[in-house]
């Protein structure tokens, strides 16, 4: 039996706290649609993604109702598009990603992710065929999103496929120029890519997983900011050894509520229950941010000294309480820091007190990397690769995923507001000091080699 | 249940809480050669109560029983009892799923008996019951065994609609949420009670 203090703090979390199922990401392969004529694949494609995908919503509202706690986002991955596209051309890829974007509509979702390339050791024809066709693709469909993982642990990084990205990125910018370059917004570019990630845009279905599996991201940063807060509120001596176990608490607490809720859409859907990706994901609401964590953690300006340390806690306090909750935990598992979404972080770029090399900095201690930063239109490409190659040693050094989600905004400076609506928010042009002067380092290309795994310092 | 003892009684007790009820209760049962076989004790607002399965290797007339573990005093306890029969918890209850209800807004006379009704028409047992009134607001929370041919939104929104009408909010929920939020156990353990 249950006791009423339990009811009572558990509807706490639900509804003064806003506790909910940030996305419920059903991954499909569907390397089985690979068909010798674009019209004979697109076909296959959409038939397989109707007949396996047109109950994900009704199921996720049906089993949100019966547990009172909402799926905000319910969103389909599907295997490198890259598969599809082999002996094929670029009309093929723009008619596999138009196929996308219509079939998840159809389905009642708003986001599909896999149109991917993994390139991190080399570029195949087919890969090369989706990189060309991001810009395109990006501007042309509104719910399909890009992937490109450019480095790993074993591979090193492949800098020539960097400064490539670094080119597409400006070119996606400048075909969404009407949207302040927001094509952009739905393309990632990783090192060491996770494959059953559920969040957008780098969710995708990698090798090793199975035909199909439910992957869960959980409630984001707002109900930990709030035990955070209420914790503080009860008073007594604190330490941040105190407040690591709230987080890891909390963190428990959402983690085990995203396994009940994947695994009974899993069941009703006939798929395999996938992972629980423990990332604290921000959405621009007020409250709902990883910034407000670290206010609350006692830094009073994101971005000031300390603040990397303040991530690196509450990051590995949510993989330990998530950890203990779970036995299916994957996908990217720490904290994200998109500055566009997150209400605190974006003031605090717009105040001037968060930089992009401070931000660098608390990505080598968190996932997932420089995520929904607005920069200057005119950040030559290579600047841009030099940023991504950065953000990609990190990851490579240190075993872990990073990524970079830049949005190069056409005609705006550093200082100038830019609106990008719903969940990617508004965002200041962040600075980015010494441009243009890492291009004769880009252009050398081939491979940084994977990096030695002893002499650990 | 099988009793310890063939002759076996339900108790009912209540009494202002204070210490050594159950020492009182427990002493009688002992100097009677009894056995106490299962026992639930809650106190609300000063006031102790006490539900026992109590047997007897020699038979009693609950009256009788009563009166021994009433005692003499002025202040005693109010004890009411009755032959216990184990097929009343052996009939096999209908296939049913555990959930939670929960309610708050502001006090007045009628809530509980609106919601409640509502449910005994659809034959939903109610497993456990609290209500708290402080100032002029209220919290209740109500465990509830839901038949599986109940339509779940339906019975959603007939609450919902009682809770309009009256003005407070109302929740269904099913259990696992709370389980899985509060308690190691594994929610899917939560199905079999």
């Amino acid at each position: 039996m249950l006791r009423t203090e339990e009811i009572l703090s558990t509807i706490q979390m639900l509804h003064a706290e806003h506790l909910d199922v940030r996305t419920v990401t059903l991954a499909l392969n569907v390397d089985d649609c690979a068909a010798p004529t674009p019209d004979l694949l697109c076909r296959k494609l959409r038939d397989k993604l109707l007949s396996r995908a047109a109950r994900l919503v009704e199921v996720c509202d049906r089993i949100g109702r019966k547990y009172g706690i909402p799926v905000t986002n319910k969103r389909l991955a599907v295997s490198p598009v890259s598969h599809l596209v082999a002996g094929h051309g670029q009309g093929t890829a723009v008619a596999i990603a138009r196929t996308l974007d219509e079939a998840a509509g159809d389905c009642g979702v708003d986001l599909v992710g896999g149109f991917t390339a993994l390139v991190e050791k080399g570029v195949t024809a087919a890969d090369e065929v989706v990189m060309k066709a991001l810009p395109q693709i990006l501007a042309e469909t509104r719910r399909v999103c890009a992937s490109v993982n450019v480095a790993s642990r074993r591979a090193g990084i492949n800098m020539d496929a960097v400064a490539e990205m670094g080119r597409i990125i400006r070119r996606t910018a400048e075909a969404t120029a009407a949207e302040k370059g927001f094509g952009c917004a739905k393309l990632c570019v990783f090192a060491n890519m996770p494959e059953d990630n559920p969040f957008m845009a780098g969710a995708y279905v990698g090798e090793g997983e199975p035909d199909a599996a439910v992957n869960i991201g959980v409630s984001g940063p707002g109900v930990v900011s709030s035990a955070l807060q209420r914790r503080i509120q009860i008073g007594g001596k604190l330490t941040l050894g105190d407040l690591a176990e709230e987080i890891k608490i909390t963190s428990f607490r959402v983690t085990r509520v995203g396994e009940l809720i994947g695994r009974e859409v899993a069941e009703a859907l006939g798929v395999a229950f996938g992972i629980v990706d423990l990332s604290l994901a921000p959405t621009p609401q007020v409250g709902d941010s990883v910034g407000e964590i670290l206010k609350a953690l006692g830094i009073e300006r994101i971005g000031a000294p300390g603040s990397t340390a303040a991530v690196a806690m509450l990051t590995d306090a949510v993989k330990k309480g998530g950890a203990f909750a779970s036995s299916s935990v994957g996908g990217l598992s720490g904290a994200f820091l998109p500055v566009s979404e997150d209400a605190a972080l974006s003031a605090a770029v717009a105040a001037g007190h968060l930089s992009l090399e401070k931000l660098e900095a608390m990505t080598s201690v968190c996932s997932v990397g420089l995520d929904m930063i607005a920069v200057p239109g005119d950040t030559p490409a290579e600047t841009l690769a030099a940023i991504i190659a950065d953000e990609a040693a990190i990851g490579v050094m240190n075993d872990k995923t990073t990524g970079v989600r830049l949005i190069p905004v056409p005609g705006a400076k550093a200082g100038d507001r830019v609106e990008f609506g719903g969940l990617f928010g508004s965002a200041t042009v962040i600075e980015i000091r010494n441009a243009g002067v890492s291009g004769a380092f880009v252009r050398l290309g081939g491979r940084i080699p994977a990096p030695i795994q002893s002499l650990k310092n | 249940m099988k009793t310890r003892f063939e002759h076996a009684y339900v108790l009912d007790i209540m009494a202002e809480d204070r210490p050594g009820i159950i020492a009182r209760v427990s002493g009688v049962l002992k100097r009677l050669g009894g056995n106490i076989d299962q026992c639930s004790q809650t106190v609300l607002e000063g006031y102790f109560t006490l539900i026992l399965v109590v047997s007897l290797p020699k038979p009693m007339e609950p009256e009788d029983l009563a009166r021994e573990v009433r005692g003499k005093e002025p202040e005693g306890l109010q004890v009411l009892v009755r032959p216990f029969d184990a097929s009343v918890a052996a009939r096999p209850a209908p296939a049913a799923e555990p959930f939670v209800i929960t309610a708050f807004g502001r006090d007045k006379p009628g809530i509980i008996a609106h919601l409640s009704q509502c449910l005994a028409g659809k034959d939903i047992n109610i497993t456990d019951l609290y209500w708290n009134r402080t100032n002029d607001d209220f919290v209740m929370v109500g465990q509830v065994a839901i038949p599986g041919r109940i339509d779940l939104a339906m019975l959603q929104a007939d609450l919902a609609a009682i809770a309009a009408a009256e003005g407070f909010t109302v929740r269904l929920q099913h259990e696992n949420i709370f389980v899985a939020t509060n308690q190691l156990r594994l929610t899917r353990a939560a199905k079999q009670g």
